[in-house]
């Protein structure tokens, strides 16, 4: 179908040292030197390259290169992946590249080549600042590791994030304070606060299951989340969506894509393409369609999602939306009704609640749509 | 042609449930070459799914098969299948009044049961020739010896001719069809007299009205007589009269001795009773034949759609099934929590689920049945009585004088060891003991007087998994006694749920109620408040808990891929609140409504 141009380019890379104990992505423990790397990594360029002469990539504003854990396949062949995308697109500095790296496998060559190469924004997968939390979530390394490779990366990089896991069984209230503590000490631009969601079929999944672990606490979840919020907004970051705090200027652009309905083009195994046009939105994962969606449902997902951002949503957004989604303005009077939404300067945005209990809002927008 | 009386035999096939008696019918109904082979089909006379789904047969039925016996001779046997279930004790006794003798079915491995020791009184109170059979002898734990002694010493039926058999593969069946020529005595009845036939079950055909299942007594009928049903007193001209072979075959007339169909063209199946009496509008007799009465519901529950369209929707699937079903009773009920429904009478639990599970698979309707419930009779001062079959009509303590309720005779076969046991859960359950036999060594019968309404309970569960399935349970009704009894409320955020209300021995109340509290706590999910939820008695509170408010509903991330998963995550929470029933703003699921029945956990 004739299609908006994608603006957001996403590209997989599925191999970790080992599985960590939550981690339900597509991904697998491979050793480095594997050839099964060099031949996805060869396809994926091909695809890169394929795409380019399409011209799908002229319009790309960001780009994030996630896994699995990039940083695990070695500088030579994230060095190729680069210059590939440098030859098929225009990687210019005002576009947002992002590369995933994890502490065991950042090294200085690493990050002193991918950013030659145009990579300009690290996400460290840091979890936590506690041994005892990362041996618990089966993390191959060290908080003194964590810190040695954000040091290395501060190094080249500015726009640095890290990723905090909370709501951990075992995990107290004052070792993720501490976690909190040190990455807001550790001067790093952003930061992604995830509760701990069990996911099928992980090793945690099986271990709630037998017994030997207990099931994630909602309250405790909540705790953390509001104890991040309070810490990290007195340090000088914004929270601008549900689970992401940036100081003032580093809010991730790609994900901002994802929220705002901006078409996305995904490259490797299980990665998602959203395409779209006025009439019509799609997802595409591993060449099967997953998601394909009316002009009603369109509105009603992007709405969704603007409720997961601080910005929320305008008024005059709302009453445009009215003649897709004709409930709209009972739905939202209802949801401000039951503390999920406030209406501040003219904008419909999520309460403490409307963040913590989202699947509540998220459920009432997406009814609007049949 | 009048069939000579001396070759006809008409008996049933009666047994405790499991132990193969729709089986051991097909194999007949093969033996006399009466279905082909290539016909035959499991269950053959379980005509409705559900029946052969759940291998238990609810509806009688009547099937003429010819045999030629090894004296040369063909005998016209007419097989009356009936159901197997004590809540169709009535039904299982009208069938054997239409017979002269019964096949008693036991299972080689199982030995006698309590409906064993039931079905076997029916028959004997009804004056028939009992053919003992042992069947499944093909099984490898079968012990045919143990068993026969268990029917001499249990039934003091003679069971040194037992026929030996096996329903799986055809062993003995003719021995049997051998047995009911030779000790089954053929019909007696007076061909000349005015016709007297017994309705022994009636059915609604959609095409042809009511049909009825008949046995004639005296006399005969015959196409265009204008007949009169007695207890009813309704007239209408017989459209056709048959047999069932088992395909409906139109014969000229039924005669004396003889079962067959008649069609009625009658478009109400409660004007063709069970039990009842057909005789002719002219030169008929006035004497009913004896034991007809009327059939009442037993146990009442609440139907609710859970989605308020399907109420109609529901009114007409009960209506289809009443035309077939006399014993369903219906009438519309009101809930404040659950909307629109009817209060429906059933004989049982076995008929209530199979109820409910008819209208919601044949009629595709989602319902929320309510905890079952007994007919209360409730005197107020002053003396007026009330049938009471929901806890919603109680009236006010203060103008209550006293309340019975239904009692049952319960008859409980267990080996020896387990006496303990039942002892303890039919105590537990305000069961008083009335005597013990042994009825041999290894089978002890119970008898219990038990309140209807604690048996409806999970007892029959109860009192399987405490004797590691070895108890049989049948009972019939007792009659009506006092009991010090309330009404026990259940208010959620502080309004009282009328669907959740129940009535319950006093002494056992509190006990009851701070149990449903905490299993309601378990069942209700958190909300996005906090949801009390209280067991009251009047407005006197005896238990508490709360459901806290929800604190954290959200899936963190939220990337590319994560959005179509977090649509099918939306998606199965909206299928999942479908589920729930919104009493107020509370969701409540459906299993809150029969926790009421699992709280001695």
């Amino acid at each position: 179908m004739p299609h908006d141009p994608y603006q957001a380019l996403y590209l997989h890379i599925p191999f970790c040292v080992k599985r960590c104990s939550y981690c339900d992505f597509v991904t697998s423990a491979v050793p480095s030197d594997s050839p099964e790397i060099d031949s996805y990594i060869e396809d994926l360029c091909m695809q890169i390259r394929h795409k380019s002469k399409e011209g799908e990539l002229a319009d790309i504003k960001t780009v994030y290169i996630g896994g699995g854990t990039p940083t695990h396949i070695g500088l030579s062949r994230l060095s190729l992946l680069m210059y590939t995308l440098a030859l098929s697109m225009h990687l210019d500095s005002w576009v947002e590249c992002t590369m995933e790296a994890n502490p065991e496998s950042l090294t200085e060559n690493i990050v002193r080549d991918v950013f030659a190469l145009g990579v300009n924004r690290l996400s460290l997968g840091v979890q936590s600042f506690d041994d005892e939390v990362l041996r618990l979530l089966g993390r191959p390394h060290t908080a003194t590791k964590a810190i040695e490779a954000l040091r290395i990366a501060q190094e080249r990089f500015e726009n640095i994030s890290i990723d905090l896991m909370c709501g951990i069984p075992g995990q107290s209230t004052a070792t993720f304070r501490e976690s909190i503590e040190t990455a807001i000490d550790l001067g790093v631009q952003h930061i992604s606060v995830y509760p701990l969601t069990i996911e099928d079929h992980t090793p945690f999944a099986k271990m709630v299951l037998r017994g030997q672990m207990p099931d994630v606490d909602d309250d405790m979840e909540a705790e953390h989340m509001e104890l991040a919020a309070k810490l990290l907004q007195a340090a000088g970051y914004e929270r601008y969506e549900v689970a992401s705090y940036a100081k003032p200027g580093y809010q991730c652009k790609h994900s901002i894509a994802y929220w705002t309905g901006v078409p996305y083009l995904g490259l490797g195994k299980s990665a998602a393409t959203m395409t779209q046009n006025c009439d019509r939105r799609m997802r595409v994962k591993d060449g099967v369609v997953t998601d394909d969606l009316t002009p009603a449902q369109m509105r009603a997902e992007d709405l969704m999602l603007s409720m997961r951002m601080s910005a929320g949503v305008s008024e005059e957004h709302i009453a445009y939306s009215q003649e897709l989604l004709p409930n709209i303005i009972p739905c939202f009077n209802n949801l401000q009704k039951k503390g999920l939404v406030i209406l501040e300067e003219g904008r419909y945005k999520p309460t403490e609640l409307g963040w913590l209990c989202g699947n509540e809002l998220y459920g009432d927008i997406f009814d609007l749509a049949p | 042609m009048t069939q000579d009386l001396s070759h006809i035999r008409n008996f049933s096939i009666i047994a405790h449930i499991d132990h193969g008696k729709s089986t051991l019918s097909d194999r007949i109904l093969e033996l006399t070459g009466t279905v082909a082979q290539r016909d035959m089909k499991e269950q053959l006379l379980d005509s409705m799914d559900i029946e052969r789904e759940r291998g238990i047969t609810i509806k009688s039925q009547a099937v003429r098969v010819n045999y030629t016996a090894d004296d040369g001779e063909t005998y016209q046997f007419n097989l009356i299948d009936t159901p197997g279930h004590v809540d169709f004790t009535y039904e299982v006794s009208r069938s054997l009044a239409a017979c002269e003798g019964a096949v008693l079915v036991v299972d080689a491995t199982q030995g006698v049961e309590a409906q064993t020791v039931a079905n076997a009184m029916l028959a004997m109170n009804a004056n028939l020739e009992i053919i003992p059979l042992i069947n499944k002898i093909d099984l490898p734990a079968a012990e045919p010896d143990r068993v026969k002694e268990e029917i001499e010493d249990g039934l003091a039926i003679p069971a040194d001719d037992a026929v030996l058999a096996s329903g799986k593969t055809g062993e003995g069946v003719h021995d049997l069809l051998e047995s009911v020529v030779y000790n089954i005595p053929a019909p007696q009845g007076d061909a000349d007299a005015p016709l007297r036939a017994l309705i022994f079950d009636s059915y609604f055909d959609a095409y042809r009205g009511v049909v009825a299942l008949i046995r004639v007594v005296d006399g005969s009928v015959k196409k265009g007589n204008h007949i009169r049903m007695l207890a009813t007193n309704t007239e209408t001209l017989v459209e056709e009269v048959g047999a069932r072979r088992p395909a409906e075959t139109p014969l000229p007339e039924l005669s004396t001795g003889e079962v067959g169909y008649l069609v009625t063209g009658l478009k109400d199946v409660s004007q063709v009773k069970v039990g009842d009496t057909i005789t002719l509008v002219q030169g008929g007799c006035s004497d009913p034949l004896p034991g007809y009465r009327e059939v009442k519901p037993m146990v009442y529950t609440g139907l609710f759609p859970i989605d308020g369209d399907q109420y109609e929707p529901l009114k007409e699937a009960l209506e289809k099934l009443s035309l077939n079903d006399p014993a369903l009773i219906w009438e519309p009920e009101t809930s404040h929590a659950l909307g629109f429904g009817f209060r429906v009478g059933f004989l049982g639990l076995l008929h209530m689920e199979v109820i409910k599970e008819r209208l919601e698979r044949e009629f595709g309707l989602d319902l929320l049945a309510t905890a079952p419930s007994v007919e209360y009779h409730v005197y107020r001062k002053g003396g007026e009585m009330i049938s009471l079959h929901s806890p919603q009509e109680m009236p006010d303590p203060g103008e209550i004088e006293r309340i019975e309720e239904p009692y049952l005779k319960a008859k409980i076969l267990i080996p020896p060891d387990y006496v303990g046991a039942v002892m303890d859960l039919t105590v537990q359950r305000r069961g008083t003991f009335v005597t013990m036999n042994y009825l041999s060594q290894t089978t002890v019968e119970m008898l219990w007087e038990i309140p209807l309404s604690e048996l409806i309970m999970d007892y029959f569960d109860k009192l399987k998994s405490n004797t590691k399935g070895y108890a049989s349970l049948d009972y019939e009704f007792d009659g009506y006694k006092e009991s010090n009894l309330v009404k026990l409320d259940i208010l959620l955020s502080g309004k009282p749920i009328d669907a959740l209300s129940f009535i319950v021995h006093k002494d056992k109340a509190y006990e009851r109620g701070r149990v449903l509290c905490e299993k309601l706590k378990e069942i209700i999910p958190r909300q996005m408040f906090e949801v009390p939820i209280q067991a009251a008695i009047g407005g006197r509170v005896l238990a508490r808990q709360t459901v806290k408010a929800k604190r954290k509903d959200v899936l963190a991330k939220c990337y590319g891929g994560d959005i179509t998963r977090k649509r099918k995550l939306l998606e199965k929470q909206k299928a999942g609140k479908k589920r729930m029933k919104a009493i107020g703003n509370v969701e409540v699921p459906q299993e809150a409504f029969m926790a009421i029945l699992k709280v001695d956990d």
